[in-house]
C-alpha cells in the first residue's frame, strides 16, 4: 500500500468493500443486514469490521428486520446503514416508509441486480431507479446517489451519511452489480470524518440531542414536533406531507449534483447515470477521435516490451461530432435545474439506461423542447462503447 | 496504453482470484489504474466463469474488456465461449490439460496436471498466473508475489508462491526455447 497523504492511502478495493470502508469513515457504528448477491461483501466486510471499530454487527432474519434495526439503531445514538439487492430492497420499503415520516437518517445501500423477483442474482441492472424514489407508500422525499465507479462508493457512501444527517432522511446509495464488484484503485481516509452541524433545521420530527435524554414519540403516524399524533387534523397533516417532502425538493441546490465531459460545445449530449456513465464516456471520447488507448511515447522509450500496440484504432474520425456526457451522481431529487443548464445548447439527448427506458420520462418531462432518445437494455449486460457510438450515429445521421 | 485482459474457466478454479491478483500486481506494485470485473452464474462451483481486467496508464472510463487483448483459458467450455472477440496478435494462454486447441500461436501450461502432480490441485489459477506474467509486459514477480502473501494465511501462501514460481519458470523456459523476451509481439505484426 502506498501512501500520498498521512491520513489517506491508495488501495485496490471492490466497489463493495469501497462502500464498507466509505460507511465506517463516515462514523457508522451499527450494521444491520441480511445477505444477499450482489451485496454480500459489504455484509461479510462489515461482520468483521464493525467490531474492530467498536460498532455492533447483526445478521437479521431477513431485511425487514434489518431495515427496522437500523431506524432502531440512528435513535438510540448510532449512525446506521444496511446493504441489499433488489429482492430485498423491496422488503424494506415499509421500513423506508417509516424512517421518512420519522425522520430517521438511515443509509440504505441497493446493489441491483436483474429483477423482477429473484431474477438475475449475479447480473447487474438498474431496474430500481423508480422503486428508489417511490418504493414506500404515501408521499416523501428521500435522496438517492448512484456511483459510477469504485471511488464513488466510497465518497458518495460518506456524501449519503451526511445528506442523511442535514435533512433527517433515508438516503439511498443506488449501486449495481457493475460497480458493487469491480475492483479499482482508489484512495480512502483513516479515520472518521466530521461533518459540520447543519447550520438548519429541516425537519418537523422532534431534536433528539442523542446521548443527553429526552422524552419524545418516535411515530409513525404524522405528528407534530413533540411526536404527537396529528392525523385526525387534516390541515395540520397536509402541513406536515408538505414539509417533509419540501425539505428535500426546496434544498436540491444543496443536494444535487451532475458531472460533465465535453459539453461546452456539444449538440448531442449523453445523459447517464451508475455505472453505464463509464461506456458512455468512452463513446463520447470515441466519438470526439479522443483516442484514449493509444501508446504513450514515454512507453516507446522506456521499454520495447510496449513496442506492439495494445491499441484499437478508431477507424473513422467522427470528431466533427459534438457528443458530451452528461453523468448524473444524485439521481433524487432529479436535478432538474443543473441538466437545463447543462444542455442549454443540446439539440438532442440520448438516455442509456440498464432497464426498460424509465428515467429517461424523468429527462423527456425536464427536456420537453429537446428530442430524447431512450437507450434501454435489459439482460444484465452494461451496454458497450461500441452500441453506445453506433446509435449515436445513427440518431445524427452519419454513415458508418 | 491498455491492455484488456480476459480470464475464462469453470466456477472454482479461482478464475476471479487471478484476475485480482493480477490486477493487484499492475494497480499496487506499478503505477497503473485497473479496473477489474466478473461475471458469473449463481451456482458456488462450476458454471462458466469469467473475469477481466483492464490497465491502464490513464483513466479508465470502460471497465470491461474493449476488445482482448491477453486471453487466459483455464477449461474448454470458457476457451470455446470467450475466444471470439480476441484479438489476432493477443497474447493466449491455455490449460492445457483441459482445453484443446492445434493453434499453434497460443501459450500452454499444463496447469492442472502440475497442479495435481503437487498434490493441490487448487493451485491450477496460480500456476496459470505465474506463467501469465512472464508473458506480461510491465508486470512484476515481486509484486503479485506479495499479493498472494497478503491474500493467503501463511502456509497456503507458501503453497501459492511455490505454484507461482513454477508457472513462471516453466514459461521462462517455453520463451527461451523459442527465443522470445515476453510473450507480446514476436509472433504478431511487430
Amino acid at each position: 500500500m502506498e501512501k500520498t497523504k498521512d491520513t489517506s492511502e491508495q488501495v485496490v478495493l471492490q466497489g463493495n468493500e469501497a462502500c464498507t470502508k466509505g460507511a465506517l469513515y463516515a462514523g457508522c457504528r451499527f450494521f444491520a443486514g441480511y445477505p444477499i448477491t450482489p451485496s454480500t461483501e459489504i455484509i461479510e466486510m462489515m461482520s468483521g469490521e464493525m467490531q474492530k471499530a467498536g460498532g455492533a454487527f447483526i445478521q437479521m432474519e431477513d431485511e425487514i428486520g434489518s431495515a427496522c434495526a437500523i431506524i432502531g439503531a440512528r435513535w438510540g445514538g448510532s449512525k446506521a446503514m444496511t446493504a441489499t439487492s433488489g429482492p430485498g430492497y423491496t422488503l424494506m420499503q415499509e421500513a423506508i416508509g417509516f424512517a421518512a415520516v420519522t425522520e430517521t437518517p438511515i443509509v440504505i445501500v441497493n446493489v441491483q441486480r436483474g429483477g423482477p423477483s429473484t431474477g438475475q442474482p449475479t447480473l447487474s441492472s438498474q431496474q430500481d431507479i423508480y422503486q428508489a424514489r417511490y418504493g414506500s407508500h404515501g408521499d416523501y422525499g428521500i435522496i438517492v446517489l448512484a456511483p459510477s465507479s469504485v471511488q464513488e462508493m466510497y465518497d458518495f457512501t460518506v456524501r449519503a451519511f451526511e445528506l442523511a444527517e442535514q435533512f433527517r432522511t433515508p438516503v439511498i446509495l443506488l449501486a449495481d452489480e457493475v460497480v458493487g464488484h469491480m475492483r479499482e484503485k482508489i484512495t480512502i481516509h483513516k479515520g472518521v470524518q466530521s461533518f459540520q452541524k447543519p447550520k438548519q433545521k429541516y425537519s418537523v420530527s422532534p431534536s433528539v440531542d442523542f446521548f443527553k435524554g429526552n422524552h419524545t414519540t418516535v411515530e409513525g403516524q404524522l405528528h407534530d414536533e413533540l411526536g404527537r399524533r396529528i392525523g385526525h387534523l387534516a390541515d395540520r397533516s397536509g402541513e406536515f406531507i408538505e414539509q417533509i417532502t419540501r425539505k428535500i425538493d426546496d434544498h436540491v441546490d444543496m443536494i444535487a449534483d451532475i458531472s460533465t465531459y465535453c459539453m461546452e460545445d456539444a449538440d448531442v449530449a449523453i445523459v447517464a447515470y451508475g455505472s453505464v456513465a463509464r461506456p458512455s464516456l468512452n463513446a463520447v471520447k470515441k466519438a470526439r477521435g479522443i483516442k484514449d488507448d493509444r501508446i504513450l511515447p514515454k512507453f516507446r522509450m522506456v521499454t520495447d516490451l510496449f513496442r506492439r500496440g495494445v491499441t484499437e484504432t478508431i477507424k473513422t474520425d467522427y470528431s466533427h461530432l459534438k457528443v458530451g456526457l452528461v453523468k448524473i451522481n444524485t439521481v433524487w431529487p432529479f436535478p432538474e435545474k443543473l441538466l437545463r443548464q447543462a444542455t442549454e445548447h443540446v439539440q438532442m439527448v440520448i438516455v442509456p439506461e440498464m432497464n426498460v427506458g424509465k428515467y429517461c420520462r424523468e429527462v423527456e418531462r425536464v427536456l420537453s423542447d429537446k428530442k430524447v432518445i431512450p437507450m434501454p437494455k435489459c439482460g444484465g449486460n452494461i451496454h458497450t462503447p461500441k452500441e453506445l457510438l453506433d446509435e449515436i450515429l445513427e440518431e445524427v445521421g452519419v454513415d458508418e | 496504453m491498455r491492455i484488456n485482459v480476459r480470464f475464462a474457466g469453470a466456477g472454482g478454479q479461482g478464475v476471479i482470484l487471478a484476475s485480482v491478483l493480477l490486477a493487484k500486481g499492475y494497480g499496487l506494485g506499478e503505477d497503473y489504474n485497473i479496473a477489474q470485473t466478473q461475471s458469473y452464474g449463481p451456482e458456488a462451483r462450476g458454471g462458466a466463469c469469467k473475469a477481466e481486467v483492464v490497465v491502464s496508464d490513464e483513466e479508465i472510463d470502460y471497465m470491461k474488456v474493449d476488445g482482448v487483448d491477453v486471453f487466459v483459458a483455464l477449461n474448454q467450455v470458457g476457451y470455446d465461449k470467450y475466444i471470439g472477440d480476441v484479438k489476432d496478435d493477443a497474447i493466449v494462454l491455455i490449460n492445457s490439460t483441459l482445453v484443446e486447441s492445434d493453434d499453434p500461436k497460443h501459450y500452454r501450461i499444463q496447469a492442472t496436471a502440475r497442479a495435481e502432480e503437487m498434490g493441490k490441485p487448487f493451485v491450477v489459477n496460480i500456476i496459470a498466473l505465474g506463467a501469465l506474467t512472464r508473458l506480461m509486459p510491465k508486470v512484476h514477480y515481486p509484486a503479485v508475489e506479495e499479493e498472494i502473501r497478503n491474500n493467503f494465511s501463511a502456509s497456503i501462501a507458501s503453497i501459492n508462491l511455490d505454484a507461482y514460481k513454477m508457472g513462471y519458470d516453466i514459461m521462462d523456459q517455453d520463451l527461451k526455447e523459442l527465443g522470445y523476451q515476453t510473450g507480446f509481439g514476436e509472433h504478431s505484426r511487430f
